[in-house]
């Protein structure tokens, strides 16, 4: 179970600027294997690997949220 | 976009992540129902079709692919990264899609190519007037804690990790 501290560091309460597009041009390149997470399918409630999408064919996932 | 790609077995699917611009209106989470909640106002704005996943509260997923608030990932059958970029631009997806299609069915076709590793610099369309409207549907202090941004990136010049090009 996450603990309160780590909830806040993550999801930051106040846009300060994304940090991270240095240290994305060295993770995860093309060419090398997708980390395979679980996330919750919002229609339906239920657990996924993305996986999943993948043994069926290409999957194009966009990250982002409402704001 | 995804209509178009269907028949080639392209699922589309959009991964919920923390809110990169909280505001009054949709503060960051902190709760798994907060988050679904923003996810459900999100699907319903925008009237979006394709599958939505939900990371968890601590954006396990999104720390791995990258922490960006706007990433595109194409994944090919079988697990590997084919197309990533840091920002999500349709055209740009359209033609990185078109041409690991278009590739692969040559291959098929018995042409001999090798796969490579290869980069290039994507152009995306920037629509700061609709940026804006985003900022003000998440609350005043989302507009106002991103003019703060811009003028600390104004004063800094270059921003570590953009691309600029004088053309």
């Amino acid at each position: 179970m996450a603990n309160l501290a780590e909830i806040e560091e993550y999801n930051y309460s106040v846009f300060v600027g994304s940090e991270e597009f240095v240290s994305f041009r060295t993770l995860v390149p093309v060419g090398s294997s997708a980390p395979d997470i679980q996330a919750t399918v919002l229609d339906t409630g239920q657990s996924i690997r993305l996986s999943e999408y993948w043994k069926k064919g290409d999957v194009l996932i966009e990250f982002g949220s409402f704001t | 976009m995804a209509p178009r790609f269907a028949p080639k077995s392209v699922q589309f699917v959009f991964l919920y992540t923390r809110e990169a611009h909280p505001g009054e209106n949709y503060p960051a989470h902190r709760s798994f129902e907060q988050k679904l909640a923003h996810a459900r106002a999100f699907r319903e704005h925008f009237k979006v079709e394709r599958s939505i996943l939900v990371d968890d509260l601590v954006g396990t997923a999104h720390k791995l692919y990258g922490s960006l608030p706007n990433m595109t990932y194409l994944i090919g059958r079988g697990g590997r990264v084919m197309f990533r970029a840091d920002w999500t631009d349709p055209p740009t997806i359209e033609y990185a899609l078109n041409y690991v299609l278009n590739s692969r069915a040559r291959r098929r076709e018995g042409l001999r190519l090798a796969p490579f590793y290869a980069e290039f610099v994507g152009y995306r369309w920037n629509d700061p007037a609709r940026f804006q409207e985003g900022l003000a549907r998440a609350g005043q202090q989302a507009v106002d804690d991103f003019a703060r941004v811009m003028q600390r990136w104004q004063k800094q010049g270059l921003r570590p990790g953009r691309i600029e090009l004088n053309e």
